[in-house]
């Protein structure tokens, strides 16, 4: 199983939006995807239609008596189950920093499910704390969305940095997300990130009112959209992320 | 909980359907679908519980499930046959290790006009499923008594409208049964979807006279023959035609060590058209394996080499088309039908003369217990007395001679308790591997050498692609010589007080 995240620092970049679609993308590939919702505000449960709550609260879940396959729900995808998230997460930090290893608990629990999935996708708070270091531990790579703006491109800086502070980090696949091409800011941003990061993933994801969608229609974009560009172009993002998954 | 199925005489449909609406469910229009499982012959899939499925309705979906709760779902364009025609991701990756090089094939389906249901949450969650089956049409030439099937589809985490949903079923008078429509249908159509169980091994009994013992031996390997001659013919994958002459080699070796206890005229005339058939399978067999272990071969040849033994390849392969061709012929011979038919005629009454008859009511433990003892004592002689100057002919008798004692110990294992069959089995197989890599390697590189000379100046035969041909003959002559070389130390591991007591304990579990 590889162990995906999509994180940032910043907020509202398109990590959950990413997660989501990206999830359906693995799914209709061939992959049993299991997209575990970290972030308290529970987008990605709300969006695949799933109650937000984790029985037990999310004490319980990180305990030693912690299994995750007790709290998953099959999603309307087929091929995509969802550790739903619930407000208890707010506290993660404090329930992690209880234990012992507070950094290798998230891989430990992921560990359980690893034999049953093929792809585990993380969709984690915008943060940089203990639970992030835990969401490290676990991810074989980190999957970035960036907005072609000079904070976005500063986030991925600091996070860039903090990642070489870690012994063993996960891969860093950075890509331009909410991009609009009409506007000079993101266009000479790209040319310069690009120029200074090629692992730059080459996919862009549009600034588009299709996905702006998926709130009322509760569902990846490829469900409701399917010949949308927007649908096309997660198809090429999750084709690009599977081939440096190969390599 | 998984999929349940419910059926019966009647379908009570509108009553279905209007209780369904009544739970809260959305029923949906009816499509036309089939259902299909695929597997190799020998149920290689079903034997890892691992289930792949197609369906077919607006177009081609595999789904894989088993260890774990989610399916794999994957939309094809055409329906592989090996696992190397899946495109490359995790479903390939789970696929290929159990399905190696073998076919996945139909083995069996459904037709059906398919009316699905579904309940949801105030959310529109979708939290349980009632999927109708109607106009039950099953291939494989099978007739199913059943005119209707409702599956309970659960979706993983929501157990209570799962629950509700098996109780409505009830309360309309039905009873369910675990699995899916097409687990229902196999079970009703009589289809055991393990396949074809290869296996040597019989039930037998140390008391029981030897004669019979041999026969039911005989029979199993007769039928593992005839069950894998038109895969062979058909060609679906070599794993068939590898099979079938297992089976012949196998009965030859137990022919010959029925000397005692078989009546010696039928004994002698079917180890002669059993040499026959292990002959006439062996060309097209040297070329599978030749086509197979290719990739291998080529590894450590650096790229241009590889590329440059593109001829080659083409030309294995023509031969082996060539050879193909003339196998059916014998398979679909007189000779062949003639001689299976008369084959198992004989098994089923061999006759013969009394004094055989006597010898064939002796019991079969200790018989088998001599012949192991025997086989043995022949391949510690002939071990002992190969040294480094022997010729490699010496090598490849005494490989004949550790298949059959491995031919004894798997065809009467029957007679032997697994626990103590396997550590002396592990033993013989290691000496088995060298013997093995020796020969294999001495025919190819043989076999190299002539191609060599049938292909100089053929049509697309550069000096590159002979320059490369004579670093492969290298590098199989090297491989023979490792497996030379290592051979004392090899046989020395073998022939110890270990490898003795390992037998002790074998032939005691007999006894």
């Amino acid at each position: 199983m590889k162990v995906l995240a999509t994180y940032s620092i910043k907020g509202g970049v398109g990590k959950t939006t990413s997660a989501v679609n990206l999830a359906r993308e693995a799914a209709i590939s061939g992959s049993r995807v299991l997209v575990w919702d970290l972030d308290p505000q529970g987008a990605a449960t709300f969006l695949f239609r799933i109650r937000p709550k984790v029985k037990g609260g999310t004490e319980r879940l990180v305990s030693s008596k912690g299994d995750l396959l007790e709290h998953v729900r099959a999603s309307d995808i087929p091929g995509v189950h969802v550790v739903p998230a619930d407000f208890s997460l707010r506290h993660l930090d404090l329930h992690l920093d209880g234990r012992k290893r507070p950094t290798e608990r998230l891989a430990a629990l992921l560990g359980g499910v690893a034999d049953r999935y093929d792809i585990a996708l993380l969709d984690c708070p915008p943060s940089i704390s203990l639970a992030s270091e835990s969401v490290f531990g676990a991810a074989d790579a980190l999957l970035v969305p960036v907005i072609p703006t000079t904070l976005s491109s500063r986030t991925l800086h600091q996070l860039s940095m903090f990642l070489a502070t870690q012994d063993h980090p996960p891969a860093l696949l950075p890509y331009f997300s909410m991009v609009d091409g009409r506007k000079r800011l993101h266009r000479d941003v790209m040319a310069e990130l690009r120029a200074e990061w090629p692992a730059l993933l080459v996919t862009q994801i549009p600034s588009a009112s299709t996905i702006e969608r998926m709130g009322p229609e509760r569902a990846p974009v490829g469900v409701y959209a399917p010949s949308s560009l927007a649908a096309k172009t997660f198809g090429q993002l999750w084709a690009e992320i599977a081939a440096r998954l190969r390599t | 909980m998984g999929v349940v199925s419910y059926t019966g005489e009647t379908l009570p449909a509108q009553h279905l359907a209007s209780a369904l609406a009544g739970a809260g469910f959305v029923v949906g229009r009816p499509k036309l679908v089939e259902r299909t499982l695929l597997d190799t012959f020998d149920g290689r899939l079903h034997a890892a519980g691992v289930r792949l499925e197609v369906r077919a309705g607006t177009g081609l979906q595999l789904i894989v499930s088993g260890g774990g709760p989610a399916e794999a779902h994957l939309v094809v364009d055409r329906l592989p046959s090996v696992a190397g025609d899946l495109p490359a991701g995790p479903l390939r990756a789970r696929l290929a290790p159990h399905l190696d090089i073998r076919a996945l094939r139909p083995t069996f389906g459904v037709a059906a006009l398919q009316t699905e249901a579904v309940r949801r949450d105030d959310s529109g969650k979708a939290v349980v499923g009632v999927t109708l089956y109607e106009d039950l049409r099953v291939d494989a030439g099978r007739e199913v008594s059943l005119t209707w099937v409702a599956e309970v589809v659960p979706f993983e985490g929501y157990v209570r409208p799962a629950r509700q949903t098996a109780d409505l079923l009830a309360s309309l008078g039905l009873t369910g049964r675990d699995g899916d429509i097409l687990d229902c249908l196999a079970a009703d159509a009589g289809i055991d979807l393990r396949g074809f169980i290869d296996s040597p091994t019989v039930s037998l009994d140390a008391a029981e006279p030897a004669g019979g013992g041999f026969r039911r031996v005989l029979a199993n390997l007769a039928g593992t023959i005839v069950a894998n001659r038109q895969g062979t013919i058909d060609d679906i994958d070599s794993e068939f035609l590898h099979d079938l002459r297992i089976a012949v080699r196998r009965t030859r070796s137990i022919l010959s060590h029925g000397k005692q206890v078989l009546p010696p005229d039928g004994r002698d005339h079917f180890r002669g058209e059993f040499r026959w058939l292990g002959a006439v399978t062996s060309p097209r067999r040297d070329l599978d394996v030749y086509l197979i272990e290719w990739p291998g071969y080529v590894e450590p040849l650096d790229p241009a080499s590889a590329a440059a033994l593109q001829p080659v390849v083409h030309h294995i392969a023509q031969r082996r088309a060539d050879e193909h061709g003339v196998l059916v012929g014998h398979l679909q011979s007189a000779r062949y039908d003639g001689m299976l038919s008369a084959w198992q005629a004989w098994i089923d009454d061999p006759g013969g003369a009394s004094l055989a008859a006597k010898r064939s009511a002796r019991p079969l433990g200790p018989l088998v217990v001599g012949r192991i003892g025997d086989a043995q004592d022949q391949l510690l002689l002939r071990g002992r007395s190969i040294s480094p100057e022997t010729p490699a002919e010496e090598l490849h008798e005494l490989r004949k001679d550790a298949k059959r004692l491995r031919y004894l110990l798997e065809c009467f294992g029957g007679l032997l308790p697994a626990a103590a069959r396997k550590p002396f089995v592990q033993r013989l197989k290691a000496l088995q591997d060298n013997l093995g890599e020796h020969q294999d390697t001495e025919v190819h590189t043989a076999q190299l050498k002539a191609m060599s000379q049938e292909l100089h100046g053929s049509p697309g035969v550069t000096a590159d692609t002979m320059l490369a041909m004579g670093r492969l003959t290298e590098i199989f002559d090297r491989r023979r010589q490792a497996a030379r070389d290592s051979f004392a130390e090899r046989f020395g591991a073998y022939d110890t007080k270990q490898t003795a007591r390992a037998l002790a304990d074998l032939i005691g579990a007999i006894r």
